[in-house]
């Protein structure tokens, strides 16, 4: 394969703790390497930033939630329509893009890694057939393990390590990356159309509890040795007065032995951080969890930043996507997934002239400029829930310039405007937090060694973009820091350039990562267990795992378990 | 000012977004002649479809002579200025349009004046299915200006209506009038069929003439002498007052006439 | 001889995945758990009527030609065209269709499913108001009211109600199949006195049948999972029903939202609706509340009477309107074994589930103006493909000489209605059978397909017929580019 120079840039490569030097990046075989020959072929990146390629934690891109919400909204799509290049195939955009132009909106942004958060395991194969068909990225996918049956029941027989072996399986066969929580007990209460309220609620027909799952399941991860830490959408999302819960629930992680790796992840943190009692008096409580997550260091998060636009959300929180349709009216989805998960869609529009939208508005950039340490808080919009990814330059202009944030809290509702703490927040991101921000920490929390920064070793995939740190100040000049943003000077993808000036130039079909998890004692996958299968589930045990077949590129990771 | 013929019979749809006064506006023969357009899969220049010729001042902007029944999307979110079309026409026209006049001598398909917003759109034909409704999966109707049908209308016309006026003076409406109706009104000067105003939340529909059959979910509300259709017109009754539709808690209002539906008076009891 | 466990059937949206085959000198000799629609494919798909080689109409008859030659013509054709259709889609794999899909966007043509004549209604339906659905096994461990609305699954998906429904164990809920049993044992019983009192009274005639609706029964009272038939006839599936509502034919649309009405107590001001009267339509709502968890299922009753998708959004809105006071969902019994994957293929790809039109270089969507049934109505259309289904049978006659007008080409296992109209015959091999792939059951859970035999030979699978097309369609474009950029220099 050629090599590859890219000279003279201002590198920002926080994993390496390199802060904007001009230094050289050479890239050989698909990777970073000490150096290169004469014949690498140069990009000259005088004046130019030079990161990482952006690592996403967290965006709904692929498998059937997504898809039905793409069959539901023609009239989304009809916005924003894709013709077919020489380069390129065709599709559709807006808040649900289709496969093709997901993989290059994200790779025009200087992306390279994105993960898929929710899968339902029984469904497993189509988001594996998506993503095959998301080009230009390196993908993996979080299977939904929060209220599967064999959890819930191994758990509250306290048999923590068969509990992990089944865990193991199940990553293992769905091709999955991580443990993925959702309303830990919600999901298999709303297959009777209940709901928990309270991590100590007891799960009907399971007799457990949230904090039980969550716990329990945390302490799993730890056994299987698993990168990533437990993914969580914490309970009673969306509500006023929610951050109660979401303290009790790191508080209740306390309790999960931490070995200086963390033990959580709570993702699309805006959501689970409100104040009031109701949507009358609706207020942030960015600050109240921002205090708790500045002196406690055993998890990470990500934003799950508004944006004011029309968009779809979905995720598998069943009963909070029903309020939503209590609350809005709109078309409503629900899919639930026998013995797994369950599922809600619904179109949301949030706007600047609504008092709640513009608080949660607020709330996410907080909760971003109120954490001090930028390796906890990550920078997302739980696409497309809290907004569509394209939308991203938005939030980096509002992360480092009070000049933009200040420019868009001004047209929002009064109340909004007088409650927001944003006035009296000066902090402007740099350069090099917002790379921690948007890979380096990103890479580091899911335990992808060769993600999130240019050290020798690493994937060649790094995004340029035509800003000059020297003489450009994001902060004032803001609004050419987002166009930088939007279209890549160049995006590279293992080692090849896929992207000018924010056009595809170059085709890349990306890999799928996944995890075997080696167990001491595999999983007891004998007539007992298949038995057990036929009896939860609607499908033959032999027809639920995930074959080769189903990854086009593939990128297994194995893992030694504890277990 | 411009008149348009098409040179030949169209078989592969011709989508026009182009033939629209707004685009035309500043523009000569020749650069009208080169403006884009799609003939089936093939993207050709206007010119190479129509002859462009250019009338006197006093007539509309964009006359168009002949059957263009496929001809499709002309005058699509037109804001000012006169299209007159001597002939059948096809799919979504004026659809979206905030402003201007489209006379149509002959047919229009399906979707003409969907999601209108402001203008006129007079149809000396017939119109097809969805009449003003919007595009799948989404709740933008009609929400202001005029269209009037001379002849029948098809299914599914006028939904999610959120203003305006719809007049209909042919003799057969298709199913679904007025579905999910907001606002706004729609005069039926002879039949309606099946399904009027079905979840239907406010607005109001007027009958002069006979309808099938109502929706079961409509309630008798009173009897009135005369109902307005818009600020210039009134339509004389008696008319049956319904209230619906009660399965979305709906304040919309169905006027009957009551002479012209005697298999009505059952709802009287109910009064 | 070889058994070939947890075979995926592919033949109706059940997508059973337990047949159990007996495999001897490549042919399948044995079904074990297969419905009878299952048996006769696996046993039969090996007729007279199988293609074995590409064919092509010259001086008006089909004759056999090479493989080459076929996949020049059929790329000629489809090169050239101003709006081809590419059609049908549904008894084949996630992998053709995805090539499929690839296809129609390089010729800038209309990829549509057979959707747009079966569940293409209850698609757009979802499209105004979403879906409160799940998976058949939610149905199975929870479901306490069963109703299946305007569709037979005893005649058109057999296993349905053993896998999913009525006659399964559940984990909350148990089988009512003994119930059943009994109760036709009582109706035997029933049945041998009646005929016996008639040969004693020495009456020929029969008794009237009577369609009178006799009222909520008390079957509807007892414990364990209730199942509702709602037809416009007695169908088999009625008849092993808890109770059996009969309407009107088209009618159906009046009946829910009369429903909708009722389960929140409101009053109507009719005495019955769609055949129905109030009162009885009061104790259905009672019935729909009071459940557990409900659920309904239905087909082309709904999908293909008077008001079509309106019929599919207003039953959407009675069970979403449901869901504030008890657990209930919908569900579409999909016909072909793939036809869910064609729309899942298609949405992910361009965002539309079918009917997609990619002549102006992206994809646009709108059923009625982009689906070929109308294209081909209007006669729009200059040529065709049809794979994995079979139009020539079942489109309207106008559509069908509309469509044989112009060059047809067709990728099917079969000598049917379609293939013996095409210009060009692809023989394929069978999805399930011969050839693997993924299919996408009624309930979007995806499922392996075996192959368990080999093609016969010198038949290929869709996919590889479609990339050869696929590939050749991009040299003859590439050169005539070629061509017309040497006539413009």
């Amino acid at each position: 394969m050629p090599e590859v120079i890219i000279k003279n840039g201002f590198v920002f490569d926080p994993l390496n703790g390199i802060n904007g030097e001009k230094m050289d990046i050479s890239i050989k075989n698909g990777k970073i390497v000490e150096k290169v020959t004469h014949k690498a072929k140069v990009i000259d990146a005088t004046g130019l930033t030079v990161m990482p390629g952006g690592v996403d934690i967290h965006t709904h891109i692929a498998g059937g939630e997504v898809n039905t919400g793409r069959m539901v909204r023609p009239e989304d799509h009809v916005k924003d329509t894709v013709t077919k290049t020489a380069m390129t195939r065709s599709g559709t955009g807006y808040s649900i893009p289709s496969t093709f132009v997901t993989g290059y909106r994200y790779s025009q942004m200087g992306y390279t890694t994105v993960m898929n958060p929710s899968m339902a395991p029984l469904e497993a194969k189509h988001t594996h057939e998506e993503l095959n068909d998301i080009p230009l990225l390196d993908k993996a996918t979080y299977p939904l393990i929060g209220d599967w049956w064999f959890v819930l029941e191994y758990l509250k027989k306290g048999d923590l390590k068969e509990c992990a072996r089944h865990v193991a399986w199940m990553m293992e066969i769905t091709k999955g990356y991580a443990i993925k929580i959702v309303n830990p007990g919600g999901l298999e209460s709303w297959g009777f159309g209940h709901n928990v309220h309270s991590i100590d609620d007891v799960v009907p027909n399971f007799c457990i509890t949230p904090r039980e799952i969550m716990v329990g399941l945390a302490k799993v991860n730890e056994m299987l040795n698993l990168p990533h830490s437990i993914h969580l959408h914490t309970n009673n999302l969306g509500l006023p007065g929610n951050y109660s819960t979401t303290l009790e629930t790191m508080k209740a992680l306390e309790t999960v032995p931490y070995h200086g790796k963390p033990v959580a992840h709570i993702t699309h943190l805006q959501f689970s951080s409100f104040g009031g009692d109701s949507w009358g008096n609706f207020k942030s409580a960015a600050e109240e969890v921002a205090n708790y997550i500045n002196t406690h260091n055993h998890m990470t998060f990500d934003m799950g930043q508004i944006i004011f636009t029309d968009t779809t959300t979905m995720t598998a929180d069943g009963p909070f996507e029903y309020t939503l349709y209590q609350l809005s009216g709109h078309k409503w989805v629900n899919s639930d997934v026998e013995t797994e998960t369950s599922g809600g869609i619904i179109p949301f529009h949030y706007k600047k002239n609504n008092a709640v939208n513009a608080t949660q508005w607020s709330i996410g950039l907080e909760l971003a400029l109120l954490i001090k340490d930028p390796w906890k808080m990550m920078m997302t919009t739980d696409h497309p829930n809290a907004g569509p990814f394209s939308f991203y330059p938005r939030i980096l202009a509002w992360l480092t310039s009070k000049d933009a944030r200040m420019a868009t809290l001004k047209n929002c509702h009064k109340k909004a405007q007088k409650n927001s703490l944003l006035p009296s927040i000066d902090r402007e991101i740099t350069l090099y937090e917002l790379a921690i921000m948007t890979r380096a920490a990103q890479a580091k929390a899911l335990g992808l060694k060769n993600k999130g920064h240019l050290g020798v070793g690493a994937d060649a995939d790094v995004a340029i973009f035509n800003i000059n740190p020297e003489t450009t100040d994001i902060a004032r000049k803001y609004k050419t820091a987002r166009k930088a943003f939007k279209n890549a000077a160049y995006t590279i993808k293992d080692g090849q350039i896929v992207v000018k000036d924010g056009e595809v130039v170059g085709k890349a079909d990306g890999r799928t990562m996944w995890l075997n998890v080696e167990t001491t004692e595999p999983c007891r996958i004998d007539d007992e267990m298949k038995n057990k299968f036929r009896q939860y589930w609607t499908v033959d045990y032999e027809n639920y795992p995930v074959s080769d077949h189903y990854v086009k590129v593939k990128d297994p990771i194995t893992i030694k378990a504890s277990v | 000012m411009i008149v348009l013929s098409p040179l030949r019979k169209f078989t592969f749809p011709v989508n026009a977004e182009c033939i629209n006064p707004d685009v035309f506006q500043g523009k000569d023969i020749a650069e009208i002649g080169k403006l884009p357009l799609f003939e089936g899969n093939k993207q050709k220049k206007l010119g190479e479809l129509f002859k462009i010729e250019e009338d006197n001042q006093d007539t509309p902007s964009i006359t168009i002579d002949g059957d263009i029944s496929e001809v499709r999307r002309i005058g699509m979110g037109m804001k000012s200025g006169e299209i007159l079309i001597n002939g059948n026409v096809g799919m979504h026209l004026g659809e979206k349009m905030s402003g201007g006049k489209i006379t149509v001598n002959g047919n229009v398909a399906q979707w003409a004046g969907s999601s209108m917003k402001k203008g006129s759109i007079e149809i000396h034909g017939n119109a097809s299915d969805y009449l003003a409704s919007p595009y799948r999966g989404s709740t933008e109707g009609m929400k202001g200006g005029r269209i009037i049908v001379d002849g029948d209308v098809g299914a599914d016309s006028g939904a999610y209506m959120r203003g305006g006026l719809i007049k209909i003076k042919g003799s057969n409406t298709g199913q679904f009038l007025g579905f999910h109706m907001g606002n706004g009104t729609i005069h039926v000067e002879k039949n309606a069929s099946t399904r009027l105003g079905a979840n239907m939340t406010g607005g109001k529909i007027i009958v002069s003439g006979t309808v099938d059959e109502l929706m079961p979910s409509f309630t008798i509300d009173s009897v009135k002498a005369k109902v307005k259709v818009d600020e210039a017109e009134s339509a004389a009754g008696p008319f049956y007052v319904f209230l619906g539709d009660l399965a979305e808690k709906g304040t919309g209002k169905i006027f009957v006439s009551k002479a012209n539906n005697p298999n009505l008076k059952s709802y009287e009891k109910f009064l | 001889m070889s058994i070939v466990k947890s075979v995926t059937c592919p033949i109706c949206g059940c997508l059973c995945d337990d047949i159990e085959l007996t495999v001897e000198k490549n042919e399948v000799v044995k079904v074990r758990n297969g419905c009878a629609i299952c048996e006769s494919k696996f046993l039969g798909y090996k007729g007279h009527h199988r293609i074995k080689t590409p064919l092509m109409r010259k001086d008006g008859k089909l004759v056999p030609v090479s493989m080459d030659e076929a996949v020049h013509a059929a790329a000629e054709i489809l090169a050239n065209a101003n709006y081809p259709i590419l059609y049908g889609w549904s008894s084949t794999s996630s992998e053709a269709q995805r090539i499929g899909v690839e296809l129609t966007e390089e010729v800038g043509g209309i990829m549509d499913n057979t959707a747009v004549v079966c569940h293409g209604p209850s698609i757009l339906g979802v499209q105004e108001v979403g879906i409160p659905t799940c998976t058949l096994g939610q149905i199975r461990h929870r479901a306490d009211l069963i109703i299946y609305w305007g569709c037979d699954p005893w005649s058109a998906h057999p296993r349905h109600l053993e896998r999913y429904t009525s006659f399964t164990e559940g984990r909350f809920e148990n089988s009512q199949w003994k119930s059943y049993m009994q109760k036709l044992k009582a109706q035997a019983g029933q049945k041998k006195l009646e005929s016996a009192a008639r040969i004693e009274i020495g009456s020929t005639h029969p008794k009237p049948q009577t369609c009178t609706l006799p009222g909520m029964p008390q079957s509807m009272n007892k414990s364990g999972r209730k199942l509702i038939v709602v037809d416009v006839r007695k169908s088999m599936s009625a008849e092993m029903a808890d109770y059996f509502i009969q309407v009107q034919p088209n009618k159906d649309y009046e009946l829910m939202q009369a429903l909708r009405v009722l389960i929140t107590d409101g009053e109507l001001d009719v005495d019955s609706v769609a055949g129905v009267p109030v009162e009885y339509l009061k104790d259905v709502a009672n019935a729909l509340v009071n459940c557990e968890f409900g659920v309904i299922f239905f087909g082309m009753g709904l999908t293909q009477t008077a008001g079509k998708f309106r019929n599919i959004e207003i039953a959407i809105q009675l069970v979403r309107d449901l869901n504030s006071r008890t657990k209930f969902t919908i569900m579409p019994m999909r016909g072909h074994f793939n036809v869910t994957g064609a729309n899942i293929v298609s949405a992910w790809q361009s965002g539309y589930p079918y009917g997609v039109d990619f002549s102006m270089g992206y994809p646009r969507y709108n059923p009625g103006e982009t689906t070929c049934m109308d294209v081909l109505l209007r006669e729009e259309n200059d040529a065709s493909l049809v794979i994995a289904s079979d139009p020539g049978a079942n489109f309207p006659k106008k559509a069908v000489e509309n469509m044989i007008k112009h060059p047809l080409i067709v990728i099917d296992p079969h000598m049917n209605a379609t293939s013996m109209l095409g210009d060009i015959v692809f023989p394929s091999a069978f999805v399930g059978i011969e050839v693997e792939g993924t299919a996408y059951r009624m309930d979007h859970v995806p499922l392996p397909l075996k192959k368990v035999v080999e093609p016969p030979k010198g038949v290929f699978s869709d996919e590889e017929i479609l990339t050869r097309i696929l590939n050749e369609v991009r040299v003859i474009k590439a050169s005539s580019k070629k061509l017309s950029k040497k006539v413009d220099a």
